[in-house]
């Protein structure tokens, strides 16, 4: 995929740095942020570095809080592991519990709401 | 339906799942029919759309590697679970960013600097990053120094690349690899880590 081909290219740029994420997207996520203006190459580098120990952190928090059966590590795992540790709390409500459409289906038929319209 | 990318189109966001508007709950999808690729933003070339600051996601394959890395080496990563971590990644920086942002303007300056992202992470609960984080810079400023000296070579496409397998075994003083034969201060970084809960130290090798 060429899409594939753009990501080594920054990923390379990055790894000499010792990150192993495209500041340049880093940078953009920032940017789209209200308010702000500019941020120099010191703050991205630091927070480009803090976001691989975030993924790092929260990867592992959740691996070790789950059911740890087969060793995989499931949504529902970050979800609960967002729910219990105060640290991942801002993240709630990105990390709705899961629920299967028949379950879904179930509960409207006991609980008729209003659908919204879609 | 109107064409703007709002919510409603979710494979458009890369937003993995199909979201139901007004409940508490997502669905999850009975088969694995997600593209990989729409899981990866537009490299910005593309679309000029007005995205709102959730839609920008760092690349998958980054994430997952990341992630892969941090959990046991026989322990398996759900792909919904890539997926997520993807989007809490983007909602982490927004906010660090506007916890820094602020403090910023509170200050009267129009640039956030290092210390207001640091400040950040300190208010928001993750100053156990912040140790890790000042001596990552200090190594980074070093390298950086040693470049000088060196005529300006430049530490950045090209150089630390080729990381056998040795290099990730043992720790060599930070900053300097032999590359092309010849020695030079560059940071080489490994991914593998040290097993700590909840915190990893960085290793440099």
């Amino acid at each position: 995929m060429s899409g594939n081909n753009g990501e080594e290219k920054v990923n390379h740029a990055s790894n000499s740095k010792g990150i192993s994420l495209p500041m340049t997207r880093v940078k953009l996520i920032m940017k789209s942020s209200p308010d702000v203006s500019s941020i120099n190459q010191e703050a991205l580098l630091l927070t480009t570095k803090a976001t691989e120990l975030f993924v790092q952190h929260l990867a592992l928090s959740s691996f070790n809080n789950g059911s740890g059966k087969d060793q995989t590590l499931l949504y529902s795992d970050l979800a609960n592991t967002v729910e219990e540790k105060e640290t991942f709390q801002f993240l709630t409500d990105i990390l709705p519990k899961k629920i299967l459409v028949r379950d879904y289906l179930k509960l409207l038929e006991e609980n008729p709401i209003e659908e919204a319209d879609n | 339906m109107e064409g703007d990318s709002s919510t409603t189109d979710a494979s458009q966001l890369g937003m993995p799942g199909e979201y139901m508007a007004g409940s508490h709950y997502v669905l999850q999808s009975q088969d694995d029919d997600c593209d990989e690729s729409l899981h990866d933003h537009e490299e910005g070339n593309g679309s000029k759309e007005n995205f709102r600051e959730q839609d920008i996601y760092l690349p998958i394959a980054n994430v997952a590697r990341i992630m892969k890395n941090a959990v046991p080496q026989t322990g398996k990563i759900a792909k919904d679970a890539k997926e997520c971590v993807q989007e809490c990644v983007s909602e982490f920086i927004s906010f660090i960013t506007s916890e820094a942002s602020e403090r910023c303007h509170q200050e009267k300056r129009k640039t956030i600097n290092g210390e207001d992202i640091l400040f950040a992470m300190s208010t928001l609960g993750f100053d156990m990053y912040v140790e890790p984080l000042k001596l990552y810079l200090q190594k980074f400023r070093e390298a950086m120094k040693g470049e000088k000296g060196i005529g300006g070579i430049s530490v950045t496409e090209g150089l630390g690349e080729e990381l056998t397998d040795d290099s990730f075994a043992n720790q060599l003083p930070a900053g300097i690899i032999t590359a092309d034969g010849q020695q030079q201060n560059v940071m080489v970084y490994t991914t593998s880590y040290q097993q700590i809960p909840g915190v990893q130290q960085i290793q440099f090798s």
